[in-house]
């Protein structure tokens, strides 16, 4: 265990998923030729104007209400002045005075434990263009250039990367789920940094702080705190210090790296920005926003366990967004939630991986999918069954009953039935009766053979499996 | 050939009926600004393209007053394909690839850009003498300057070249020059007209107003180029009216305010006495003038210096060498661009004041500099509103001096604020300000009065303005015979 006490705080960027960029009419758009998506606006022409995109003050909101911020009802844009060859107007339009949220939190849950990681401030701002570099030359793609962003900066309220990555993993989750950011972090669309320093005692003022910048996984943010705290242990148990600094991840290395040590009296010469009158955000505005919050991932988790599906599913249902958004379509239905969870994670979503496609682009109506549900609950399909007829199932409209019917399924329900045969099939093995009762389990897995040999796999094998059990006493 | 000094309403006429094409107003503008080569009131000619949009029109309905008439535009409001210089060396190569929404709204009504007004330096100045290009000119005297910043418009309108000219208008640029020229120059309310396409000099101050001979001409331009633009957020939503429709009208039981501090002796006893007479002919005629006092009106020029330069350093930082105009060669490094791009393409001036607006917003500067002098405009609004309460004019002399020598000297920077105190209370208040020509001084150069009104009440300062130039009757041509 190491002595110090880690301080982590985490300041996220996430790209607003809007039709157009922050302040022009430009598409905002990901993976497209170079410059392909800019206007004068986007490369900082002379004469050009901001114009604010309604899009993102909705998004704001949503974001800021999602994360249980506090919305400021009156706000303005600041302008952040700095040279850089990536920023077009070489001053960036932000909100520093007025962060549209502030004084939010997530909730994480670390085995069962529940903590709050407070949300210091959120503001919306925009992205800078993308710059290369080619040998002695730096090449310049202004596609990302006014792409709304907002930054959410939590408190120095975490003491471990495993909090850091708990945390990360919870708001890349809320934004994606309200549909604020598709939160791909291997395209930048949602990047992080961490502060992270350490110090001896709770009571201790916190100790001097590095910033790792631009992490690009969230993994790498754990790991690189990891390897800071480490750094930063080393130093002070050899009784170093160090300065404020700015650090990078280094993938190949494994480890951070220093950037930059920061300079005293970093001055952004920050001024309201005159072309933007202010935001008035109405209580009206904040509740049609509202009405566009889909249920989120910790409501969908505690509905669907209440409806008998189990953790893992749960689980795994909520990890896949969409099969949870056809879920949900299902709630108010009486049926099996179990089963109908299993269908949708098991084969349906085989086929959905190996065809990529979504279950929104199969025929699968709701109708059907419930008509599904119940021939698998009460055993008229048995799962062989299924993977015969599922290209069927969500290729074509047909009704369940028809393709059972056209593909010549004929399961034995009939328990009478089964009964006989399965009678038949204890008299013609006595050895293996006998095996069984010896407490050869393997005896009845024999026997279950027979019966499925002679009905052709036509019997539910659960339900043969009942009554042979039952038999066998 | 003297078409272009006749009534808008005859040349209208003439080209209906066919008598005149457009082509031959285009060619008599150029014939004017040609023998007037030396009064460099042009950054860049555009008489090509001109002649070949004059000859397109011969074929379309003269469809609205100002079809086929010329007009001189500010070379810090960008056109399509024309050089936009901003009188800059920094942007001496620069073409642009859009119009300004004001350029737009001009193309529509079918008037023809003659050409790039000369300027000050992306409008940092008072005598359009820190233009690259060299100062143009004042028609009256050409030892004189015109004013500035639109020291090229007020040139060109005064100098009979064209009808029309646009220019900008940040801390007097429209106004002091058009006084300084005997010309017609109106600040619209800030909001009235879209700044899209105007290159920012004080984001919350600049706005583009028409620069012409008379009234009437002033108010129809303002009509074409007022109104909401979807690309400027601080346009106004209000809708356009006629501003010719008070051109003409009574003045009488108008009440008229006169601050003590414009006229007291920081203007000359000369001015003093002229505007003393115009308000005499106003009272004889119906109006009721008071004396007023009004805080604020001598911090003005302070508090513009520290929003305007604090603005400037911040919207002239995107000229880096990187995507237009001026870059400087073999650069060493993305640094060494910025800085020899910046230092070889602005002039002494701009540097100054990019030095100067750095220094306000850096660190607690901006909180001791910038954001009070908002608090305190503020309040400078909030002066006029309760004067605007009681009257329906604001009136004094638009600037202390007339037109002085081109060779007098530049060294004090201040010297250039100075020349605006009586206009920058108006851009810092956002209030409509225009010039109209009062008479001359001993030497025979141009008096102005300057009329400023509510916000949005362009056509009520026109209603003044136009019985002020009917009274008065001046012969407002340099070469004379009116």
């Amino acid at each position: 265990m190491s002595k110090y006490i880690p301080t982590i705080g985490i300041e996220v960027h996430v790209e607003l998923k809007t039709k157009t960029k922050i302040f022009s009419s430009s598409e905002n758009g990901y993976g497209q030729m170079a410059n392909s998506l800019v206007n004068e606006v986007d490369l900082g022409y002379p004469g050009t104007l901001p114009t604010l995109n309604e899009e993102v003050i909705n998004l704001g909101i949503k974001a800021a209400t999602i994360l249980n911020c506090k919305i400021r009802k009156q706000m303005f844009f600041d302008r952040k002045n700095y040279f850089y060859p990536d920023n077009p107007k070489n001053y960036q339009i932000t909100q520093n005075r007025t962060p549209i949220g502030y004084d939010g939190y997530v909730e994480i849950e670390d085995n069962g434990v529940k903590k709050k990681i407070y949300i210091e401030e959120m503001h919306i701002e925009e992205d800078t263009c993308k710059s290369t570099h080619r040998k002695d030359k730096t090449l310049l793609d202004f596609n990302r250039a006014g792409v709304p962003l907002i930054e959410i900066v939590t408190k120095p309220c975490m003491t471990s990367s495993h909090e850091a990555k708990l945390y990360l993993e919870k708001l890349k989750e809320l934004l994606f789920y309200a549909d604020v950011s598709d939160c791909k972090m291997e395209e930048g669309s949602m990047r992080a940094d961490a502060n992270v320093s350490i110090r001896k005692n709770e009571s201790d003022p916190f100790g001097t702080k590095a910033e790792i910048k631009n992490i690009g996984s969230i993994s790498n943010v754990g790991l690189s705190i990891e390897k800071e705290i480490e750094r930063q242990t080393k130093l002070y148990d050899n009784g170093e210090t160090f300065k404020e600094q700015t650090r990078r991840f280094d993938d190949k290395l494994g480890d951070t790296v220093l950037m930059r040590v920061k300079e005293t009296g970093n001055d952004y010469r920050y001024f309201p920005e005159p072309d933007i009158p202010f935001v008035i955000i109405t209580d009206e505005m904040i509740e049609n926003v509202k009405k566009t919050i889909p249920m989120l991932p910790d409501e969908r988790r505690e509905v669907y366990k209440n409806l008998g599906v189990s953790d893992i599913n749960t689980t795994k249902l909520v990890q896949n967004r969409s099969l949870s958004d056809y879920f949900n379509e299902l709630l108010n239905e009486k049926i099996n939630f179990q089963v109908a969870s299993n269908l949708l994670l098991g084969d349906i979503s085989a086929y959905l991986n190996k065809n990529e496609k979504l279950i929104t682009d199969t025929t699968l109506s709701k109708d059907r999918f419930l008509e599904l549900v119940k021939l698998m609950d009460d055993k008229t399909l048995t799962s062989k069954n299924l993977k015969d007829i599922l290209d069927d199932i969500l290729e074509s409209d047909k009704s369940i009953k028809d393709i059972i019917k056209e593909k010549g399924i004929e399961n034995i329900t009939d328990d009478k039935e089964i009964r006989e045969v399965i009678k038949t099939i204890i008299e013609a093995n006595p050895e293996s009766v006998n095996d069984y009762k010896n407490g050869h389990d393997r005896a009845i897995k024999f026997l279950m053979g027979q019966v499925m040999k002679e009905t052709k796999g036509k019997v539910n094998p659960g339900l043969a499996m009942e009554i042979l059990t039952e038999e066998l006493k | 050939m003297k078409y272009l000094e006749k009534p808008i309403k005859e040349i209208n006429d003439l080209l209906k009926k066919g008598t005149i094409k457009p082509i031959d107003l285009v060619e008599e503008a150029f014939e004017r600004i040609e023998s007037d080569k030396d009064l460099n009131a042009y950054i860049t000619l555009n008489k090509e393209e001109a002649l070949e949009k004059a000859r397109e029109l011969e074929g379309k309905e003269v469809d609205n007053l100002l079809f086929g008439i010329p007009i001189a535009i500010k070379d810090n409001i960008l056109t399509k394909d024309l050089r936009t210089t901003a009188a800059s060396h920094i942007l001496d190569n620069f073409i642009p690839i859009y119009d300004a929404t004001v350029v737009e709204k001009i193309k529509e009504k079918n008037m023809i850009i003659i050409g790039k007004t000369n300027m000050d330096e992306f409008a940092m100045g008072s005598s359009s003498r820190t233009s690259y290009f060299g100062a143009p000119k004042n028609p009256w005297n050409n030892n004189k300057i015109s004013g500035g910043s639109s020291g090229g418009s007020a040139t060109t309108i005064a100098a009979r070249h064209v009808p029309f000219a646009l220019g900008s208008d940040t801390g007097g640029s429209i106004r002091q020059p058009a006084s300084y020229t005997g010309i017609v120059g109106m600040k619209p309310t800030y909001g009235r007209v879209s700044r899209y396409g105007v290159i920012a000099f004080a984001s919350s101050l600049d706005q583009l107003g028409p620069m012409t001979q008379n009234v009437l001409n002033n108010a129809l331009l303002l009509n074409v180029i007022s109104g909401h633009d979807s690309h400027d957020m601080t346009s106004s939503h209000r809708e356009v009216e006629d501003y010719t429709r008070l051109i003409g009208k009574d003045i009488k039981g108008k009440k008229i305010a006169v601050p003590k501090f414009l006229m007291s002796d920081i203007v000359d006893s000369e001015i003093i006495e002229k505007i003393e007479s115009v308000i005499e002919m106003l009272k004889e005629n119906g109006a009721v003038v008071d004396y007023v006092d009004m805080k604020y009106l001598d911090n003005a020029v302070t508090l513009y210096q520290i929003i305007a330069m604090g603005e400037a350093s911040s919207n002239l930082a995107r000229f880096d060498g990187i995507r237009y105009g001026l870059s400087a060669k073999d650069p060493k490094s993305h640094e060494d661009l910025y800085l020899e791009t910046r230092r070889e393409g602005f002039g002494k001036e701009v540097k100054r004041r990019i030095m100067v607006g750095s220094y306000l917003l850096s660190g607690d500067n901006a909180k001791t500099y910038y954001n009070k002098a908002l608090s305190i405009r503020d309040d400078m609004a909030t002066e006029f509103d309760k004067v605007f309460e009681k009257y329906d004019y604001v009136i004094g002399p638009t600037t202390t001096t007339t037109a002085y020598n081109l060779d007098d000297p530049m060294d004090d920077p201040s010297k250039s604020f100075m020349d605006d105190v009586l206009v920058i209370p108006v851009n810092m208040a956002g209030l409509p300000g225009l010039n109209i020509p009062v008479g001359f001084d001993k030497n025979h150069m141009p008096i102005g009065m300057h009329i400023i009104g509510n916000k949005f009440q362009e056509a009520e300062m026109y209603r003044l303005g136009s019985f002020i130039e009917k009274e008065l009757d001046l012969d407002l041509n340099p070469k004379g015979g009116k």
